[in-house]
């Protein structure tokens, strides 16, 4: 009885990578995730279509035909990782860490400054955004790091490695600046150092230390003189309590943001009644605020159908990360989850002013390539992760 | 997943052999996992079920408030300018009205949003129109409650080229707009400028205090006279217009009037614009007159014409002057100062916003006596009319002190030597048969109080008129007591032992108007007023009614509201005294030598008055001040009708300035009967047109 049937055993034989054949992929395919995905993508080109629809006179489809190119390109990518090992990634971490560090000091050095932060790379006919894509690469590689170590997660020491690690890129994307994608880096630490089995304890420590790190930033230090934030970051960030403090100046966005929702009421205005998206009156329609958008257009049934379809895909991917093949599929597959549910809420709190604003967009909606590609080669690789797991949960014994 | 360390193997665990660190455990999904993973569904149902609920909350619930809300952000409401209400003379003329004007408007709502745009574009906007950047940040900062009042960069009668610039590069400048207005129009020029007042937009510190009473930041008020007196019945009632904008603030749909601005009341003074301007041409000549008599200093004048009647006020003339159209439109420093209005330049043109009718105070001379006159006589210093006093070349008093020296005070006239009742004393104007007045009122004991004072002030000296258009200066009725505050050890350190006493000085000068008392010219028309109607104090007053704005052009306008003059106050005179200074006056004006018979004595109708040549206090510029005062017609069986009070300032001889000024005023008034008699028989007198 030899424990180690179907693992993988170090130094003693090279491990072949599994080839999945064509069909038994097709089988073992979690139809109800693509099928949600697939919605999702579909409804997220037809809200773009109404959203941007008065951008640009005389073009209601030019916004559309873009995000529709890039959805084309993303589920190809999508596809091609499908079938791709996830043990590839494993067996490269080092090198999708440097990889990553890398891209981000590039963006820093000779990025296009746009609105004062330096987020894009301008490669003649494609502006990219690699923070977006660092997303997946980031996960990939900490878990990684945290599988290569599944036996001392219970240390001090490997916890704290795996942070500094992980503050590297973090830090990085922080001073572009882009403080919500940093949070979602951070959102992604944590969940990735929750799946891979960090004790309770430590994780204990490390959100009080968060919770202080937030304090400290946003009260005392300012109190004491010293601002870590700028004065309009540290304003959105709280500002989204008191939509109506400052309605012609920072609270602006929320405000608007929140008359664009409500007003939107059960059944939508329409696209041609939408004036808060029309005319302008709601910055960002097309990015940041695409769901305030969609909201005022489509109503609460709309909006819904869009949340549904979100959380179908959570919970789809939730799924995954049960019967994940290994620790570092499932610590891939949560990472990848959590990052999703948290771009998700954070996007729509902003949007109806239960969370800070950041300019994160919303995931298969908002108008922009990196992103929406970025988010489907995520949803590739839980694919590969799902057809290669057991077909149910395997209970421990 | 972790690795479950060494186990034995009883423990269900299944283990058999110990771990081999070669060996990697298989993953299994073990029930922390299961825990782990169910702990992040839970996070998830929670945070979407947070949105959920929310969302419920603004659409499905709080849905109609917002979606108000949403439309409210297209709809800009604008104020509609109301017109002022005129302002106009007592035959209906207009001395105030409104002429249209273009104004540059800022909508602090439609500017850009961001503080670098909004900078660039106003910093262009300031090098079209000529206004400085911070006015209009000043403008916008005051507006900040009020998305409904634009900021008025600048506003002009003419059309100015910035405007045309504006009006083709309009998409440039997103908030601004170009709207017409009204702006403040004076049809006769200079006439009247002090007492009419002038117009502005209000300060943050009169905000402050009128916001209650409706006004808002932007609204134009009264700065001072009728305009700023009146300011509640001229301003008018604002409309409201409405339309649709984008979030750049362009129409998006037409202007939709709400509310119909209303017209302004319009003020109807007691003022006949003719005669207004009588008296400010009679200023400039008296002033002429004051040279041809080398007295180079006269620089200013005031001349006081009221009905005697009523106290209605029928010309205020004021002198130097200044063009109140310099405060309509676009003001500037530049353009104010040229005209004397600002701290720096006032003084070198001898303060011409001061209205000297209601705020000059001077000392009297001797158009005083007739007060000294009337005191003495009704407490018995002076036993009847008829008593004989000498009018010797100057009076001697002795000193209280012993050893002391007697003061001397001379006459103006040195060489006469006459005994003289009060008229022909009054008539000539001699100084030291008063001196003696003075001198027994300051032996009158203590318990009689300061009659002569007391008197005065019931004249109405010492207080303000209670003219309805302010300010009003009070002028200076001395007392023994006032001598005391004034003089202490703080304010007068050599001399305040001596300063502080009341000497015989003191009563003597203050019997023929000099040293210590201050008057102003519409103190004394009032007094001489009291003078005509026999014995009875009036209210001058110039605002007769109110009425609406705007009307029927056909039809005669609906008063709205009658300021009723306050009925003249009899204080108490005998007659038979009032009648001996009425003597006087006449015998000023006709008799062989009397002060200014030259003047009057010729003139067709009969005016009474008093001369009067008033020293400065200190005198080490012995300028005088010319005086004369009266009213006319004297001794007919209808009442007088106007009394007139004119002032030269450093003019010299009452006589010689003030005199001839004052028949100018009369001989306008007067002019119907003065008119060579190819007149009809009708003696109405039918509205000049001008």
């Amino acid at each position: 009885m030899i424990e180690a049937v179907g693992s993988r055993t170090r130094g003693l034989r090279p491990r072949r990578a599994e080839a999945v054949g064509a069909a038994s992929a097709l089988r073992r395919l979690d139809w109800f995730l693509v099928g949600a995905v697939v919605a999702l993508l579909a409804y997220g080109l037809w809200a773009i279509r109404g959203i941007t629809a008065h951008d640009i006179t005389g073009n209601a489809d030019y916004y559309l035909l873009r995000q529709g190119v890039y959805a084309a390109v993303g589920c190809l990518g999508a596809v091609a990782l499908v079938f791709v090992d996830p043990d590839v990634y494993r067996r490269h971490t080092r090198g999708i860490f440097v990889g990553t560090v890398s891209i981000m000091l590039l963006v820093l050095l000779v990025g296009t400054v746009s609105r004062a932060s330096k987020r894009w790379l301008d490669i003649g006919f494609f502006r990219f955004q690699p923070s977006e894509f660092g997303k997946l690469l980031f996960v990939l590689f900490l878990a990684g790091f945290l599988a290569d170590r599944a036996r001392r997660l219970g240390e001090t020491r490997t916890v704290v490695e795996a942070i500094a690690l992980a503050c590297i890129p973090i830090l990085l994307v922080f001073v572009q600046p882009d403080i919500g994608t940093a949070m979602v880096y951070a959102a992604a630490l944590g969940a990735v150092l929750f799946v891979a089995g960090v004790r309770w304890t430590h994780l204990a420590a490390l959100g009080a230390g968060l919770l202080i790190v937030i304090l400290l930033v946003l009260w005392l230090l300012p109190a004491a003189g010293v601002h870590v934030l700028k004065g309009y970051q540290a304003q959105r960030l709280t500002g989204f309590t008191h939509p109506d403090s400052d309605p012609a100046g920072a609270t602006y966005n929320v405000a608007q943001a929140r008359n664009a929702v409500g007003a939107g009421g059960v059944r939508g205005r329409g696209v041609a009644g939408a004036t808060q998206t029309k005319l302008n009156f709601l910055p960002e329609h097309a990015t940041d605020f695409a769901f305030a958008s969609l909201a005022e257009q489509r109503g609460f049934v709309g909006v819904s159908v869009l949340l549904l379809l979100y959380l179908l895909v959570v919970w789809r991917g939730l799924k995954v990360v049960a019967i994940a093949r290994d620790a570092f599929s499932a610590i891939v597959a949560g990472g990848i989850v959590f990052a999703f549910l948290f771009q998700v809420f954070v996007n729509v709190g902003m949007n109806i002013g239960v969370a800070p604003v950041t300019g994160i967009p919303l995931p298969f909606v908002s108008v922009g390539g990196s992103a929406l590609i970025a988010n489907l080669l995520a949803i590739g690789v839980l694919l590969s992760i799902r057809i290669r797991g057991a077909a149910r949960p395997k209970a421990y014994r | 997943m972790a690795s479950s360390g060494a186990r034995s193997g009883r423990n269900g665990s299944g283990r058999f052999l110990p771990p081999d660190p070669r060996v990697e455990t298989p993953y299994r999904f073990t029930p922390q996992l299961a825990l782990r993973i169910g702990i992040l569904g839970a996070v998830a149902l929670l945070a979407f079920g947070v949105l959920f609920f929310r969302l419920w909350a603004l659409q499905v619930l709080s849905g109609p408030q917002y979606l108000r809300a949403a439309l409210d952000n297209q709809l800009r409401s604008v104020r509609i300018e109301a017109p002022r209400g005129q302002i106009l003379d007592d035959k209906g003329r207009p001395l105030v009205t409104n002429t249209p004007g273009t104004a540059i408007e800022l909508h602090p709502a439609d500017l850009p949003k961001t503080w670098a745009a909004e900078q660039a574009e106003l910093q262009r906007l300031s090098k079209i129109v000529h206004v400085p950047v911070l006015q209009m940040l000043r403008g916008i900062a005051e507006r900040k409650g009020d998305p409904v009042t634009p900021v008025v960069v600048r506003e002009d009668i003419k059309r100015i080229a910035p405007v045309n610039y504006l009006y083709e590069h309009e998409q440039e400048f997103p908030g601004v707009s170009i709207t017409n207005t009204y702006l403040r129009s004076y049809p006769d020029g200079d006439l009247a400028a002090q007492l009419l007042g002038y117009v502005n937009e209000i300060s943050p510190q009169q905000l402050k205090v009128l916001k209650r009473k409706g006004y808002t930041a932007g609204d134009k008020l009264g700065q001072s006279g009728v305009e700023g007196t009146y300011d509640f019945y001229l301003r008018g009632h604002d409309g409201l217009a409405q339309l649709r904008v984008d979030s750049l603030g362009r129409p998006r749909s037409p202007l939709v009037t709400k509310r119909q601005p209303v017209q302004g009341e319009s003020v109807k003074l007691t003022i006949d614009a003719d005669l207004q301007r009588a008296a400010e041409n009679a200023i400039r000549y008296g002033i002429s007159l004051a040279y041809q008599n080398h007295k180079w200093q006269a620089d200013g004048g005031s001349i006081v014409a009221l009905d005697p009647r009523t106290g209605a006020i029928r010309a205020m003339a004021s002198y130097p002057t200044y063009n109140p159209a310099v405060y309509s439109g676009h003001v500037t420093m530049k353009k104010l100062a040229a005209q004397g209005l600002t701290g720096t330049t006032a003084k070198a043109k001898n303060y011409p916003a001061l209205d000297r009718a209601t705020s000059g105070v001077y000392p009297a001379g001797s158009t005083f006596k007739p007060v000294t006159a009337l005191a003495a006589l009704e407490t018995g210093v002076l036993a009847s009319p008829s008593t004989i006093l000498p009018c010797t070349g100057s009076y001697t008093v002795q000193s209280q002190f012993a050893g002391g020296k007697p003061q001397v005070f001379h006459n103006v006239d040195p060489f006469i030597d006459e005994p003289m009742t009060l008229p022909t004393a009054l008539g000539v104007s001699c100084d030291t048969w008063f001196y003696q007045l003075g001198y027994d009122f300051y032996t009158q004991p203590p318990s009689a109080g300061h009659p002569l004072q007391a008197w005065a002030a019931k004249f109405g000296f010492g207080r303000k008129t209670g003219v309805d258009v302010g300010p009003e200066s009070s002028g200076l009725l001395p007392t023994p007591e006032w001598r005391k505050r004034t003089f202490t050890a703080k304010t007068d350190p050599s001399n305040w032992r001596i300063d502080r006493e009341w000497k015989p000085g003191d009563s003597i000068q203050l019997a023929i108007g000099q040293k210590d008392l201050l008057v102003t010219p519409l103190q004394m028309a009032r007094f001489y007023a009291l003078l005509a109607n026999n014995g009875r104090l009036v209210r001058p007053y110039l605002v007769e009614e109110a009425q609406e704005g705007g009307g029927n052009p056909h039809s005669p306008p609906r008063i709205v509201k009658t300021f009723s003059p306050m009925a003249p106050q009899s204080v108490g005179l005998d007659p038979t005294y009032l009648a001996a200074v009425q003597d006087g006056l006449w015998q000023a004006t006709h008799s062989t030598n009397g002060t200014a018979t030259g003047v009057f004595g010729n003139f067709p109708i009969p005016i009474a008055g008093k001369t009067g040549t008033a020293q400065k206090v200190p005198s080490s510029d012995q300028y005088d001040q010319s005086w004369w005062c009266g009213y006319g017609p004297y001794g007919e069986t209808q009442p007088p009708q106007l009394v007139v009070c004119a002032l030269i300032e450093n003019g010299g001889f009452g006589a010689e300035a003030a005199a001839p000024a004052a028949l100018k005023v009369f001989q306008q008034f007067f002019k119907q009967r003065l008119a060579p008699s190819t007149t009809t028989t009708t003696t109405t007198t039918t509205g000049t047109t001008r």
